[in-house]
């Protein structure tokens, strides 16, 4: 429940995930209105009638919920606020909507109501439990009162958590312990900055800040106001009291602000902003990310200022802060982050979309909840890849690294060479694309292949991972439906080290072993079409010219010789100079057996069987 | 010590039939919980699939929303521009004008080939829906500001109006 925008989340399949509003959209403005027949709008559709229905139009109720009407806040936001409010029976706040006054929380009970819908609509069951995030700063009446809209709503609020703990929980912090967080959450209008500790099992909020009354739409005021100056510059003209103008400025200076945190310039371009009697006047600048860091830098240096004194409170230098947690829309300005890093020395953490980091982390709760009833099964992922060595010393990978267990994996391989007897399965785990330079977990031998031509039989090897880590490794002859298999425990048993070193290698030699890869399976390639060439102008001795023949031994005699050295460019050369051979003769091998057609059966199966394959292979 | 043992092989006959009942129902139990989380897994597993594909099937329907979204702004322009139509060139140029027409025709012509439509305005009273209000009019009739478009009938952008007053 943001002040301004409102997202929900659920945990599926051990992930949070937001889900879309019935429009499509990730957040929902937290807006309720009455129309002027009585209808009842909520969200965008509330957000889009707002100017043509000020005083019905019922927005940031998060400023009063729970709140005295006294309270010092309130006679604040009371001048701001274009609705009318007044003080309850209870000494509460009513705020006016149509004909009929309604409590904060009512109001937010709309708001939540109408994400229980589209929730229920989108996942096609009923939603009953909820858990609704407050700001850390709130108090218990204003928890209350916000525990009591989510009940109007009609959901069973199983938990209140704080704002900051659940973005926290979203980044997986509460594993942590002993850590000192802060939490920067520079939103659409409120700035909040909160200190948390993170002990054992929880996670406390040592102290708060910030400014109710800043935030990103402040940015926005700023830039256009810039706008409708450079624009008088310019034209002598002064828009700022033409309301399409300025919507158009609004739209362009939205635009801006979020292009120029991932470009260092961008241009306006509002043709027809105005118009007088001389004419129509265009408006178009060039609006650098520097000229917008000097428009808002103020605004900035206030919040750095505020983080430092709520770290002061807590009595912690800067230099015990761990870690440092990027939520609300308004961090993803380059310049934030940068202060930010400034401030604290080191990177804070933004991988999260900070709009819906909080909702993430709430969902996080309810699924950490659950799990307590539902006794969570945790399942491990393999730290490493796991496969076999095949032709040319390659290893080919047939459990990928961080793949969730139990899993299985088949794959079919072949025999490298005629009449091949065995195969040998070497097992090999890690990310070297090179098998030698893995570690081996253990090898076996598959015998009794009947004799055959290279890549003629099928092997079939699976790789079996239980839910204990025991890896089973088997091959199985398609042919002779003969088996082998091997057994090995502990193949996560490596230490923390020894997965770091591997992995840290495949990346350090990674070019080098990509180039590697490439030279073996260039050689494979080679050899593969060396042989086939062989076998075609064998298998039809009779049908191709002597030419032909004399020229294809010859390319294959130099893939051949090629294949000697170790310069994957020549080897690459000479297989394409004898695929072209090849497949020209093929090609014609198989023109003239269609030309002849009434060919004994079987030869010409053969004959325009082998040839047709023999591209595929090459290529 | 001893006095303990003689009182359990008192209990020796009983013992071990309590205790083998109470092992197998504890595995029966155990069993139906594990078949139990084994099926729920599976139906997570299989309903997660659907709604994946459910979602890379929204996802592709509409995956092109954006670049038309941006597209949109540039024929916003346009739109400006005609409505800044020099009188000289109404008067003199009329076929000039259908051909701009026609040209702008096109473009929502390749619009709606992709299930974008615009949202008509004319007789139509204010509805926050599909409409977004710029001004703080009384009334109910509208006048368009920049168009709006629905793509396979979601509204990605509502049209922008201008609320007239009554009468």
């Amino acid at each position: 429940m943001g002040t301004t925008n409102s997202a929900m989340a659920i945990v599926e399949v051990g992930q949070p995930r937001i889900i879309e509003n019935k429009e499509g959209m990730r957040t929902t403005p937290s807006i309720a209105a009455m129309g002027k027949s009585g209808e009842r709008y909520v969200g965008i559709t509330a957000k889009r009638q707002a100017v043509t229905n000020p005083a019905n139009t019922i927005f940031s109720t998060k400023r009063l919920v729970g709140r005295r009407f006294k309270d010092e806040e309130v006679q604040k936001d009371k001048k701001l606020l274009p609705y009318e409010i007044r003080e309850a029976k209870n000494g509460g706040v009513e705020i006016k909507m149509g004909e009929q006054w309604y409590k904060p929380e009512e109001i937010s009970a709309m708001v939540l109501q109408k994400l229980k819908f589209d929730a229920e609509d989108r996942l096609g069951e009923k939603i009953t439990e909820a858990i609704i995030t407050v700001p850390a700063y709130f108090d218990d009446s204003q928890r209350k009162a916000t525990k009591d809209a989510g009940e109007i709503a009609g959901l069973i609020v199983k938990r209140v958590i704080n704002e900051p703990t659940a973005a926290a929980l979203a980044y997986g912090l509460n594993k942590k312990k002993d850590e000192k967080v802060v939490v920067y959450d520079f939103g659409g209008g409120t700035f909040d900055i909160s200190v948390l500790e993170i002990g054992d099992d929880t996670i406390e909020v040592k102290a708060t800040g910030g400014d109710t009354h800043l935030g990103g739409d402040d940015f926005d005021q700023r830039i256009i106001n810039y706008l409708i100056n450079e624009f008088k510059k310019d034209y002598g003209v002064d828009v700022s009291r033409d309301q399409l103008a300025v919507q158009r400025l609004k739209d362009a200076a939205e635009k801006a602000k979020h292009e120029l945190s991932s470009t260092l310039q961008t241009e306006i371009n509002i043709p027809f902003l105005t118009a007088d009697a001389s004419g129509p006047k265009h408006f178009s600048t060039t609006f650098t990310r520097a000229k917008l860091e000097e428009l808002v830098k103020d605004f900035i240096g206030h919040s750095i200022e505020l983080t430092k004194k709520t770290i002061d409170e807590t009595g912690f230098k800067i230099s015990d802060i761990n870690e440092v947690l990027l939520v609300g829309g308004q961090t993803r300005m380059p310049l934030i982050v940068e202060e930010v890093k400034k401030l604290f020395g080191k990177e804070p953490h933004k991988d999260i979309n900070p709009d819906e980091v909080v909702a993430l982390g709430a969902a996080v709760q309810g699924g950490i909840m659950q799990g307590e009833i539902r006794d969570v099964l945790l399942l491990d992922v393999t730290p490493l890849s796991l496969g076999i060595e095949t032709l040319g010393q390659v290893f080919t990978r047939m459990i990928e690294k961080n793949t969730t267990v139990p899993v299985s994996k088949t794959q079919i391989f072949s025999t490298a060479a005629d009449n091949q007897p065995s195969v040998e399965i070497h097992v090999l785990q890690g990310e070297r694309a090179m098998a030698h330079d893995n570690k081996t977990l253990g090898r076996f031998i598959l015998d009794g292949i009947p004799p055959a031509p290279r890549g003629v039989p099928q092997v079939e090897v699976s790789f079996d991972i239980d839910a204990n880590g025991i890896l089973h490794v088997k091959a199985k002859d398609k042919g002779t439906e003969k088996e082998q298999s091997i057994r090995i425990e502990g193949s996560s048993g490596l230490s923390d080290e020894e997965k770091k070193k591997m992995t840290a290698d495949a990346e350090k030699y990674a070019t080098e072993d990509a180039k590697k890869k490439e030279l073996a399976e260039t050689r494979n390639l080679a050899e593969t079409l060396a042989y086939s060439t062989e076998k075609m102008v064998k298998d039809n001795e009779a049908k191709v010219k002597d030419d032909d023949k004399k020229e294809l031994n010859d390319k294959i005699e130099k893939v051949r010789s090629a294949l000697k050295s170790d310069d994957p460019e020549e080897i690459k050369k000479q297989t394409e100079e004898l695929s072209k051979s090849a497949q020209r003769v093929g090609g014609e091998l198989y023109k003239e057996a269609q030309n002849k057609q009434p060919e004994p059966a079987a030869s010409a199966q053969e004959s325009s069987g082998e040839p047709k394959e023999e591209p595929k292979d090459a290529k | 010590m001893s006095d303990k043992t003689n009182e359990n092989n008192k209990n020796i006959e009983i013992e071990p039939l309590q205790q083998a009942q109470d092992q197998l129902e504890k595995a029966n139990q155990q069993a139906k919980e594990y078949l139990d989380s084994w099926k729920r897994e599976r139906a997570d597993f299989i309903n997660y699939k659907k709604e994946e594909a459910k979602r890379v099937g929204e996802f592709i329907k509409f995956a092109n929303e954006g670049i038309f979204l941006e597209m949109m702004e540039v024929l916003d322009n346009v739109e400006i521009a005609k409505k800044h139509i020099p009188e000289k060139i109404i008067e003199d140029h009329e076929e000039w004008l259908e051909g701009l027409e026609k040209a702008l025709a096109g473009f929502e012509e390749l619009l709606s080939r992709y299930g974008i439509e615009k949202i008509p305005i004319k007789d139509q009273k204010f509805n926050p829906v599909l409409h977004e209000a710029v001004n703080g009019g009384e009334g109910e009739d509208i006048e368009e500001v920049r168009a709006g478009y629905t793509m396979h009938g979601k509204v990605i952008r509502p049209a922008r109006v201008k609320i007239l007053s009554k009468n």
